[in-house]
């Protein structure tokens, strides 16, 4: 009776959130699949079509350009997000009078709203904006930042991670405190450089968190949308195109909705493959106590 | 570190030099929303308190519908938070302490939901609201919200919070007969503040920066949320206003900063007890 019961209970807490998971994300992610096969417009019945749109995805230039823009991309954040964010929590471990002011002042850009931090930033780079009247009272003629073809992808990789460091510096940081004193003391007292201590004791320790920073920000990469579309709006010349933007393009500019979701099963096939093979990559480099 | 006064002096001002990137841009934004549109160019860095004024607040109430918009995105926001924290609060508690038939299939959905980026089924969710008839409504951009991989993110924060409740309390108040719902309602939930505010803060900031979503259900300036609303000061040939650009970006971000000070201590103990450990 009382297996019953709790049967009925657990059932009933977790079917507002499972159905409303099934219709809006598990049941569309089918969708897309099938949705791939057709021909569909806006105005038009959809038509089946088969793998039509996979064959014209493996001819356009412009896929294959954004296929190399969200690797660029998503490598550019990946390495300087986490490289930083050690960095930064190593540096904010520190014991040190007002250490807290310096962490806030790193978390701050994190609740910056998303559009405001873009729009700022869209407003310093211009090309007669602030940070150009900078340069040019030293004796040098800025560029016309978001605007050249070679710097957009650069400038927006640097914009983002300075606006979502913060967050994986706070999650280091919580990791690096929970690892041993004795341990970097005793290193110490071996004389092992504090280097050294570095990659040899604290970052296996702290590599579960490693692993799990990783595969956020990597997720997070692949799907970064907003100041993409804000900064730059995928140009100039289609310079900074990701994925994600080329397949709002195709669907809700050109409303070609069986080939935006043939974008999306590639996306989708990427990005499970990419957690697949981070899953068993984590057996040989993270480093578990227990 | 060894305390070495040089080495410290030497840390501060590597420090301060790395602030910069993170402090400016925001705390520039705050001081030109003060200034007048021709001043944040000609003087960006200066400061002439006496021409200080806040014109341009008056400004963007006066001549767009900023309040209606900032209404919207707020009344989203009193809908998503507590939607987001209950059902994340039951999912989590059944996942974590109860036994019942599909549970394991339904947490390993719940966990795949977390890696999946909600751009990427825009379209077929684009076709299902289209169908019901909500295209230029709020019901897609708040339904996405609850049930997006933040949601998700939710449910697994709140069960990993809830494994970590001692079994004993809940053995008490069944003893002491209440329900299953009476245990989760008075005895769980209460205790379970630093991570519902965590959960809360994550509800917030992506429904607050939810720009995906309203930019394709959206479309009549009267229902647009703050996001797209801080790009619509613009000229009729498309040319900003910076000065009200940034004085709506100023008010777009002071209620999530505010918050966020006075919920700090809370969400970072519950991101360091909750999120790393696994």
């Amino acid at each position: 009776m009382l297996r019953r019961q709790e049967q009925l209970t657990g059932l009933f807490f977790t079917l507002p959130y499972a159905l409303g998971m099934l219709v809006l994300v598990i049941l569309p992610l089918l969708a897309v699949w099938v949705i791939s096969g057709t021909s569909w417009s806006l105005l038009d019945e959809p038509r089946w079509i088969g793998l039509k749109n996979y064959q014209r995805l493996l001819q356009d230039p412009d896929f294959y350009h954004s296929l190399r823009v969200t690797t660029l991309f998503t490598v550019g954040i990946l390495v300087l997000n986490i490289s930083s964010a050690l960095g930064l929590a190593v540096l904010l471990n520190q014991k040190l009078r007002g250490i807290g002011i310096f962490r806030t002042i790193i978390f701050s850009p994190v609740v910056m709203p998303v559009v405001a931090w873009a729009l700022v930033w869209k407003f310093l780079l211009q090309p007669e904006g602030p940070i150009n009247q900078i340069l040019a009272s030293a004796g040098v003629q800025g560029p016309n930042w978001l605007f050249e073809p070679s710097l957009a992808l650069w400038l927006l990789i640097v914009i983002e991670v300075i606006k979502a460091v913060g967050l994986n510096t706070v999650i280091f940081l919580s990791a690096l405190q929970g690892v041993p004193k004795e341990m970097h003391e005793a290193a110490m007292l071996d004389g092992t450089a504090a280097v050294q201590a570095f990659f040899r004791i604290t970052l296996p320790l702290i590599s579960p968190t490693v692993f799990l920073v990783f595969i956020v920000t990597l997720i997070g990469a692949l799907k970064l949308f907003t100041p993409v579309f804000v900064l730059t709006g995928g140009g100039p010349a289609g310079a900074t195109t990701t994925l994600i933007l080329f397949m709002y393009k195709q669907g809700f500019s050109f409303f070609e909705f069986g080939y935006a979701s043939a974008v999306a099963v590639v996306l989708f096939v990427v990005v499970l493959g990419l957690t697949v093979l981070q899953w068993n990559l984590r057996r040989r480099l993270v480093f578990y106590e227990s | 570190m060894r305390a070495n006064p040089y080495w410290n002096a030497l840390l501060v001002a590597f420090l301060v030099m790395v602030s910069v990137p993170f402090v400016v841009p925001i705390a520039w934004m705050f001081l030109s929303s003060l200034k007048s549109g021709a001043e944040i160019f000609s003087s960006p860095f200066q400061l002439d308190f006496a021409k200080l004024s806040l014109d341009n607040f008056r400004e963007i109430f006066a001549r767009y519908p900023f309040v209606r918009q900032y209404l919207n995105s707020l009344y989203i926001l009193a809908i998503v938070i507590p939607l987001t924290a209950l059902l994340s609060a039951l999912a989590g508690y059944a996942f974590a302490r109860l036994r019942f038939w599909g549970r394991e299939a339904l947490f390993i959905l719940t966990l795949g939901a977390m890696m999946i980026p909600n751009e990427l089924t825009a379209v077929p969710q684009f076709i299902l609201f289209k169908n019901l008839g909500a295209i230029n409504t709020h019901l897609p951009v708040i339904l996405l919200q609850v049930f997006s991989a933040t949601g998700a993110l939710a449910v697994f924060l709140m069960r990993q919070h809830f494994i970590t409740l001692p079994k004993e309390l809940e053995e008490a108040g069944r003893i002491d007969g209440l329900s299953y719902w009476g245990v989760f309602w008075h005895i769980m939930l209460p205790l379970s503040r630093p991570a519902l505010v965590t959960v809360a803060i994550f509800a917030m900031l992506n429904s607050w920066n939810d720009y995906f979503n309203p930019l394709i259900y959206l479309n009549s300036e009267a229902k647009l949320t703050l996001p797209l609303a801080l790009q619509r000061f613009t000229d009729p040939l498309g040319g900003v206003f910076w000065n009200l650009t940034l004085a709506g970006g100023t008010l777009v971000a002071i209620p999530v900063l505010l918050l966020f000070w006075l919920a700090q201590r809370q969400f970072v103990e519950s991101l360091a007890n909750s999120g790393t450990k696994g």
